[in-house]
């Protein structure tokens, strides 16, 4: 049996006396699409920022593809094939569109911090940039400064980011947020598409997303998870329904 | 394709016609004031590219890059003075690159203690580094040479063809090869994957970490690098005055060449070249012309700071979009319509200065009057202050007006700019200097 893309065992933080997470428990399989909810609070985003050593877990335990990762820094964690995209979009915002992704992918090809290659002569960066361009539909926009597209645009290079070094283990935080319906719906056709065959692991406030995109999903209510399991079986879960009553849940 | 290829055509014709200038120039003007200006230059342009690897291109403010441009032209006299008497001869050629190894040196050890932060911290870091090592060249006059300094001959013997840098002309000639060299490979660096991530840590060091690298790391580079372009102009500066002081290293060469590359512009390659030929030629032009010159480059330095913070590369990069639009037709008669009220308040505050400044110097001069273009004045008298003073009034007053008409124009332009979808992009200023 393979060892699972993620996993994490008791893991806690605390910041001062406040204890965000308390003994957090999640596998996650390879190639599984797993959506985290919970209401406001909850601890998703910490979760996150826990996994990609954003801050330090306060105890337990985090596992990628078998190996600890507990204590790595965010960087020897993205070269172990963990990618991550934020809640606010975290781009760099006088770099063209095209560089922002030519940018994120010049580790995973081995250039390193070399100053002895030409940039335009990296024809592998250049083919790869493009593909991911064309992936996330920013083609037209390929030399505008990433600061001036519109928001959506902007969550869509947030994502071409993310996966651009062609990381295995995908964590995107609230890609939809701040969308219309439309936006939102293109948003969930662009993750189908760029995850195809990879672990994803996704925090979502819009129910009808999570539905949609999810093979599992967890459910985080004051920092711990109240219930882990197919969408069908989220939805029947009495707890879960208690934890949300009254909230868009129930129409998802 | 084409479209690209006519572009590399003309940036082509670009780049061979500063060539020609750099070889012609000093041929057309061969006064011995004129080319050491020219020298000058070259040197600081060297400088002022290095400083902009920070500022501009990593995002990095220090206020202590002189270190590295003192410390490789001590480094680089020494192994002048090293090499007389002595059997082992380099080639004087050679011996910028060695200021360079010396400006690299020391990159390598101060960057290491300044880069582990950025932001305000770098700020400081680099401050405190910079008068630590100017507090040392008086504390270690062996290698200093204390207030006077040391001096070297750059002469060392017949050398290669006659070339033996005893005439101005030669060391022109050499200024000009490190310094073309240098700027080549300072933009071929830009151009490499360090390069562009120094860009994203300018622009966002924290998505760095996301991404796989090492934005402590990539600063630590770029400052090693910067130091060793900022060695190789200490050490061509050695050569050319064959003295160097401890004003090598202080905070007033490190404070002129942030002056250089903010003036010429941070956010393109060229500004700070622009910066240094611009502020080399005020140093030694209006310099020669009134002992205020330096409130008058304050002056200047703020109004390119609050009205222009790309400075004047973006103010050229700007119009040229305009240009290139066929709008800027839109914008002279406004600009027009500015000039005289501007030229009216510039003339009242310099007319100002100057008295204030000869009142001051009175008692030394032994007259308090003075006389600008045809017009007497004379500090000491009330009516002399009078009309000065009504200029700047007017001049502030219309001006104003003026501006009123040259903002609607600029944002008549801007929405044409944008229906045509060329919108104008923010220059790559970092925030903490925006």
């Amino acid at each position: 049996m393979t060892a699972p893309a993620l996993r994490l065992t008791s893991v806690c933080k605390s910041f001062g006396r406040s204890s965000i997470l308390k003994e957090v428990d999640l596998p996650v399989a390879v190639g599984e699409r797993h959506a985290i909810i919970g209401p406001n609070g909850a601890g998703k985003s910490t979760l996150f920022n826990l996994v990609s050593a954003r801050f330090p877990v306060s105890s337990g335990r985090i596992e990628l593809k078998g190996e600890d990762i507990t204590g790595l820094l965010p960087l020897e964690i993205n070269r172990r094939g963990l990618s991550r995209s934020f809640q606010i979009t975290n781009i760099f915002p006088n770099l063209t569109v095209f560089d922002n992704l030519r940018c994120s992918l010049l580790w995973a090809l081995g250039y390193r911090y070399s100053f002895w290659h030409r940039l335009d002569g990296l024809r592998d960066a250049r083919e790869r940039a493009e593909q991911v361009l064309e992936q996330i539909g920013l083609s037209r926009r390929r030399s505008t400064p990433a600061g001036v597209l519109s928001y959506a645009e902007q969550r869509a290079l947030e994502i071409g980011i993310t996966i651009a070094g062609g990381a295995d283990v995908i964590l995107l935080d609230e890609p939809t947020s701040g969308m219309s319906r439309s936006e939102s719906d293109e948003a969930v056709a662009l993750i189908r598409r760029v995850t195809e065959g990879k672990t994803l692991v996704m925090v979502e406030h819009d129910m009808s997303v999570v539905f949609g995109l999810a093979d599992r999903i967890s459910v985080l209510v004051y920092g711990r998870i109240l219930a882990s399991g197919t969408p069908a079986e989220i939805r029947q879960n009495a707890a879960v329904q208690e934890a949300y009553l009254g909230t868009s849940f129930h129409h998802a | 394709m084409t479209a690209i290829a006519l572009l590399d055509r003309r940036r082509l014709l670009g780049l061979l016609m500063v060539a020609l200038v750099i070889l012609i120039a000093p041929l057309a003007l061969s006064k011995g004031f004129f080319l050491s200006l020219l020298c000058r230059i070259g040197i600081m342009t060297i400088f002022a590219l290095s400083y902009n690897m920070l500022l501009g291109q990593t995002g990095l403010l220090s206020f202590g890059h002189a270190v590295y441009f003192g410390l490789g032209a001590f480094a680089t006299l020494h192994v002048l003075n090293g090499m007389a008497g002595a059997s082992v001869h380099l080639p004087v050629t050679l011996l910028p690159l060695l200021g360079g190894a010396a400006g690299l040196l020391f990159g390598v050890v101060f960057g290491y203690v300044t880069t582990r932060r950025a932001g305000t911290t770098f700020a400081m870091i680099s401050l405190g580094i910079g008068e630590m090592v100017a507090a040392s060249s008086l504390m270690f006059p062996a290698f200093f040479g204390g207030e006077g300094g040391i001096s070297g001959n750059r002469v060392t013997g017949k050398g290669w063809f006659g070339i033996n840098y005893g005439t101005p002309l030669q060391m022109y000639y050499l200024i000009a090869f490190w310094a073309v060299l240098c700027a080549a490979a300072i933009f071929a660096l830009s151009q490499t994957p360090l390069g562009r991530l120094a860009n994203a840590v300018r622009d966002n060091p924290e998505r760095v970490q996301f991404i796989g690298y090492n934005p402590q790391w990539i600063r630590y580079l770029m400052v090693v690098l910067a130091g060793f372009f900022a060695g190789v102009a200490g050490g061509l500066s050695g050569l050319q005055y064959e003295i160097v002081t401890a004003e090598a290293l202080s905070d007033y060469t490190s404070g002129i060449v942030i002056l250089m590359a903010f003036v010429g512009g941070i956010g393109s390659f060229y500004g700070p070249v622009i910066g240094a030929v611009l502020v080399t030629v005020l140093q030694v032009a209006v310099a020669g012309v009134t002992p205020a010159w330096p409130l008058y480059f304050g002056l200047f330095f703020l109004l390119i700071v609050l009205y222009a913070p790309g400075g004047i590369a973006g103010i050229l990069v700007e119009h040229r979009a305009v240009w290139r639009a066929g709008l800027l037709r839109t914008l002279a008669p406004a600009y027009l319509l500015a000039a005289l009220p501007a030229a009216m308040l510039a003339s009242g505050i310099i007319a100002m200065v100057e008295m204030a400044y000869a009142l001051v110097n009175g008692p030394q001069r032994g007259t308090t009057q003075l006389q600008i273009l045809f017009l007497p004045l004379d500090g000491a008298t009330v009516a002399s202050w009078t009309f000065p003073l009504a200029m700047v009034g007017l001049g502030l007053f219309l001006l104003s007006r003026a501006w009123r008409s040259v903002a609607q124009q600029w944002q008549r332009v801007n929405a044409a700019l944008q229906a045509r979808g060329t919108l104008r992009a923010s220059a790559a200023v970092p925030s903490e200097v925006r």
